[in-house]
């Protein structure tokens, strides 16, 4: 796969993270760009047709078990910063009313 | 419209830096860890799944300070959601009793097997994929059925956060054991010339170690999730 691919999957999550007007959204869009770099990592360590990283299960030249390996941290990291970041944002819920940025921000414009 | 142009001019001059930076990525990877980790791996380790070889081996400080990570957002999630100084809308959570009964039935069938397969998951983490991390959360989510069963469930979150951090202790107490049988710190405990056999007894209790503390810490997520809705 082309690394490339993986960059318009960071790319996307920027746009959201630019665009978006609802908090909820925000935090989904950082989860999309994390989504993004940990699909580049598992990339760089991957090739066509090669084997599992298990000794003995896998006959052909296996993948680099590295990025593998760093991406577990990644993702428990990534779910834990997720759950806060949706903590946080239940408490700007019950303290303004609202989860709208603009609303939050007391701005009446919109954008 | 014209904060929307500029947005795409931004992103785009971001994909050409990406775009530049991928001409390097094939000369900056080599082959050098992957052939090391696939001659040496077992003998040193005793695992078979390599993966687990590195995280809980080669790379145990960096499990370590994962796992402290996920127990730092847990005492934070907790301390975020106790002060109840000024809520205003709290009445937006699901109705729990529009729970379709199909999905009770089949949560009851289902959670043993999740169960199960949660346990067998972290137990053959050294020889399938898997391992702590991945059966910490298929227990975990086993246990979130739980509470679509049990609308009333009721758990005390202090126990489980002070089992997870007893846990985390054990983890930090059997990494260090090494430092009695082989002199190095956050290293497999049994003698480097001993059977491949033998050194997976460390893997799975540090597989086991990290399996309960990851469930317990999404557990522990998740309740305090629902308890705020309540």
């Amino acid at each position: 796969m082309n690394p490339l691919l993986t960059f318009i999957v960071v790319l996307i999550g920027f746009y959201g993270l630019a665009t978006s007007k609802n908090i909820i959204k925000s935090v989904f869009s950082v989860t999309i760009i994390e989504s993004g770099i940990i699909l580049l990592f598992l990339n760089l360590g991957n090739f066509e047709g090669g084997g599992i990283p298990i000794v003995g299960e896998s006959l052909t030249n296996i993948v680099d078990p590295l990025p593998q390996a760093l991406m577990i941290t990644t993702i428990v990291i990534g779910s834990t910063v997720t759950a806060l970041a949706l903590m946080l944002s239940i408490k700007v819920f019950h303290h303004y009313g609202t989860v709208e940025w603009a609303e939050v921000l007391g701005r009446k414009d919109g954008e | 419209m014209v904060k929307q142009a500029l947005l795409l001019v931004l992103l785009g001059g971001i994909f050409a830096v990406f775009y530049l930076v991928t001409e390097d990525l094939s000369e900056l990877y080599n082959n050098f860890g992957k052939t090391y980790f696939q001659l040496n791996g077992l003998l040193e380790t005793g695992s078979r799944n390599l993966v687990t070889a590195i995280y809980l081996d080669y790379r145990l400080f960096d499990s370590f300070f994962e796992a402290g990570i996920l127990l730092v957002a847990v005492a934070g999630i907790i301390w975020i959601s106790k002060h109840d100084l000024n809520e205003k809308n709290a009445q937006f959570m699901l109705d729990r009793y529009k729970t379709p009964d199909l999905f009770i039935t089949f949560s009851r069938i289902v959670y043993p097997m999740m169960l199960v397969f949660g346990f067998y998951v972290i137990i053959n983490g050294h020889l399938s994929p898997g391992g702590g991390f991945q059966g910490g959360a298929i227990v975990a989510t086993a246990i979130l059925i739980l509470y679509y069963i049990d609308h009333d469930r009721e758990t005390n979150i202090k126990q489980i956060v002070t089992i997870e951090k007893l846990v985390f202790f054990l983890i930090v107490l059997v990494a260090s054991l090494s430092l009695l049988t082989r002199g190095e710190f956050f290293t497999n405990f049994m003698p480097l010339d001993s059977s491949v056999a033998s050194k997976a007894i460390y893997l799975v209790i540090l597989n086991i170690l990290i399996g309960f503390k990851v469930a317990l810490g999404l557990w522990t997520i998740f309740t305090a999730f629902l308890r705020e809705g309540r």
